[in-house]
């Protein structure tokens, strides 16, 4: 049963049951509007602030010259069992010692599985030094090789990706720096043997290289200070330290 | 007759929500305290604004809207549903300022993938990505995963009557102490001692892999709140690949392990009652189910030729499977490689592991073990009641903290749920095809993930994927962790706003 059922002509019935109702009715609708009138300016303004950034002018600082093409233009994608052929032509189209993507080998890992090949990216995050060399994680994404960190434009080109490289004793000592917050680490050049499951590695992906040229050394991306959202912070900071203050006393007084 | 809440009974679910946009604020509090230690000022400000906006609110809401009205089930279901909801949405403004997220919904997506502990991820550039921001994606795994309502309301002292509605409708149904408070307490101290004994355990085993120590302080932190939380984000964009340890990966696998234990096995294992833990209905279940799925991966590994030697084969298939069981998402693959290299059967097994889950009670999601465990069992009393003769009274039990009878209340609710997961996962896959650039095999991988709060990814979601998807991904990773019952007690209270009638004055 809901409130129009009752008898139209049941004035008195609808005066007591529904005498405060309007007010009260009015008032959980004033409840439920105001959170998300709020819940839309709070949106808005982060919207706002967040596109008020300070952009730095990037172009062509972070571009890296001199990179080999790469041999295949195309990713084909195979699944393995099913597209063996895919496999095949793919290795039979592959020049060795050809530079390859990331992408490429993860689109299709059995086919240049311990061939030769040229990989180039920037040197992230740590270099873990084991016994006879060191693992590298070599991101080739536009990050490393186009536009820079994310940090000072906008740029945004989604994920990272990139492979392990495995740099033996003597290589991997001339890495000098790595990337980090606003940094672009040295972008290398390897030749290298491509591991689809790397023994030394538990079974990953891996390419062993032979040979390393450092092609780009270690870019830091300045990052402005955002100065309207500085000043968003300080506003809101004593807003909320009032409030908190507001409610302590409030709480005090029930 | 479906009465019309009134401007008390909103004010009272304010109220709640109110004290928990104030914990999250003082979540934020974490990483901008790093981001000042490491100078990040655009981060700083960032976790300022988002810290104040929720503390504003609720100040503004403790002031305004304080009440000793006790809380009904309705009240608990509402709040913990919202609390889930706005939670996200405010623990996006600092991800969003920080310039890494493509939009809004994008922002809002790593939080309550954050929150639910699912780890599925679409920030841009992760690897450049500043530490304050990278440590408050892997805190917000923490919070949630503790259930950040029933830490909120703890820490707040309401009283324990008014939390144990809130605590079963966080999915949280296992009361271990006789005081809700003293087992949100308890489930802090597990937490706590874990964070030291793990992250410890993992400081060392990441000195050893060649991280220098600050470097593997950093990693420690944030590789426990995504491990044992089973939440799956990862520091670097490559995973578990980064780090090229076996020690490393043993302690995540043990952490992982134990997220995906029940608070109450947690207990007896505290009381030093072992056997508890292997009598329990859920640990049966899922040591039977896990071995069927190793086997599966297993032979689907060697049969496709992925890997032909023996340490690969249980190094990578066993790790994914404790990630997925676990619930978890740390991936020792690239995802696309799950397509392109692990042939078919690998992978539809990795699936039926992420549906299932963990336990029920802990961190960890998926329909949980007990409810495949009750309607198995379920099955197996009905075919005995059809082979036995009529006037045969057959009982079945289980065990699960004690001996418990199967009752038809307790098999009809655990196979709900689990036909409400089981559509889940089908509608998502089902949306996920009608963008036509995937197929069904990385839809439902990826929906069954998602909506298990699992995070393993076989390429769908990045942060380009069809923005429509993305919103029906925020849906299952809500719906998913609170396990449906609280999110349609919101839809009934919603309803009830618009169409109930009005209580009598």
């Amino acid at each position: 049963m809901n409130a129009s059922s009752s008898s139209p002509g049941d004035d008195r019935g609808r005066t007591s049951r529904r005498g405060s109702s309007p007010r009260r009715r009015g008032r959980t609708r004033w409840l439920l509007i105001t959170p998300l009138v709020g819940l839309t300016i709070i949106i808005a303004g982060v919207v706002v602030l967040e596109a008020a950034a300070p952009l730095v002018d990037v172009t062509g600082r972070s571009v890296v010259d001199d990179l080999p093409s790469l041999i295949l233009e195309d990713s084909p994608t195979c699944t393995r069992q099913s597209d063996d052929t895919t496999a095949e032509d793919i290795r039979g189209r592959f020049v060795p010692g050809g530079r390859v993507s990331s992408g490429q080998i993860f689109r299709c890992p059995a086919a240049l599985d311990g061939m030769e090949v040229s990989y180039a990216g920037e040197v992230v995050g740590d270099i873990l030094e084991r016994s006879g060399g060191a693992w590298v994680q070599v991101n080739d994404d536009t990050y490393a090789l186009e536009v820079g960190p994310l940090v000072g434009h906008r740029a945004q080109n989604g994920f990272n990706t990139g492979l392990t490289v495995w740099l033996p004793d003597g290589m991997h000592e001339r890495i000098g720096g790595v990337g980090r917050p606003a940094q672009r680490g040295d972008v290398i050049l390897v030749k290298g043997t491509l591991l689809r499951t790397d023994p030394e590695d538990g079974g990953g992906l891996t390419i062993r290289a032979d040979e390393m040229e450092i092609i780009a050394d270690t870019l830091t991306i300045e990052n402005p200070l955002h100065v309207p959202q500085l000043i968003a912070a300080i506003v809101l900071a004593l807003l909320a330290t009032g409030a908190m203050i507001w409610s302590r006393i409030v709480a005090r007084r029930l | 007759m479906v009465l019309r809440p009134g401007a008390d009974d909103v004010r009272l679910i304010a109220f709640y929500l109110g004290k928990v946009l104030l914990g999250l604020g003082l979540v934020m509090l974490a990483p901008l305290g790093i981001a000042l230690l490491a100078q990040e000022w655009n981060a700083a400000t960032a976790f300022t604004i988002g810290a104040s906006l929720c503390l504003i609110v609720g100040a503004v809401s403790d002031a305004r809207f304080a009440t000793r009205r006790p809380l009904t089930w309705a009240h608990g279901m509402v709040i913990v549903a919202l609390a889930w909801l706005i939670g996200a949405i405010f623990a996006a403004i600092p991800m969003y300022l920080s310039g890494r997220f493509s939009d809004p919904l994008s922002a809002m997506f790593e939080a309550m993938s954050g929150l639910t502990t699912t780890g599925m991820s679409v920030i841009h550039d992760l690897d450049h990505t500043p530490i304050s921001d990278d440590f408050y994606r892997h805190l917000l795994q923490f919070a949630g995963g503790q259930g950040i309502v029933i830490v909120v309301l703890s820490l707040f002292a309401a009283g324990g009557s008014r939390v144990a509605t809130l605590y079963v409708s966080e999915a949280r149904d296992e009361r271990i102490l006789p005081n809700f408070i003293r087992t949100a307490r308890f489930i802090f101290a597990v937490a706590g001692t874990f964070l030291v004994l793990g992250t410890t355990a993992l400081f060392f085993a990441l000195l050893s892999a060649s991280f220098s120590a600050p470097r593997a302080i950093y990693h420690a932190i944030n590789l426990f709140f995504a491990s044992f939380d089973t939440g799956g984000f990862s520091v670097m964009q490559a995973s578990m690949i980064y780090y090229h340890s076996f020690a490393v990966e043993v302690v995540v696998m043990l952490l992982m392990i134990a997220g995906t234990l029940s608070f109450g096995l947690h207990f007896a294992l505290w009381r030093g009652r072992p056997r508890d833990v292997f009598r329990h209905l859920e640990t049966r279940t899922l040591a039977v189910t896990s071995t069927i799925f190793f086997t599966a991966i297993c032979y689907g590994l060697l049969r496709s030729g992925t890997y032909d030697r023996f340490e690969p084969l249980v190094r990578k298939g066993l790790f994914t499977l404790v990630s997925a069981v676990s619930s978890t998402g740390h991936q020792v693959n690239v995802g696309e490689t799950y397509l392109t290299d692990w042939g078919v059967l690998a992978p539809a097994a990795i699936v039926g592991a992420m549906a299932i889950g963990g336990m029920a009670s802990s961190t960890a999601g998926g329909i949980k073990a007990v409810r495949v465990g009750v309607a198995f069992k379920t099955l197996l009393h009905d075919v005995k009641k059809i082979l036995l003769p009529e006037s045969a009274l057959v009982v079945t039990t289980y065990h699960a903290g004690k001996r418990r009878i199967l009752r038809d209340n307790t098999s009809r609710a655990a196979t709900t749920v689990l036909l409400l997961f089981v559509v889940t996962y089908l509608v998502g896959a089902m949306v996920g095809l009608l963008y036509g650039d995937f197929d069904i095999s990385q839809t439902l991988f990826e929906s069954v993930s998602v909506g298990s709060n699992i995070g393993i990814s076989i390429g769908v979601v990045s942060p380009d994927m069809p923005r429509g998807l993305m919103a029906v991904y925020v849906g299952q990773m809500w719906l998913g962790r609170l396990e449906y019952v609280a999110v349609f007690a919101l839809l009934g209270y919603l309803f009830s706003l618009a169409r109930g009638q009005a209580k009598a004055a």
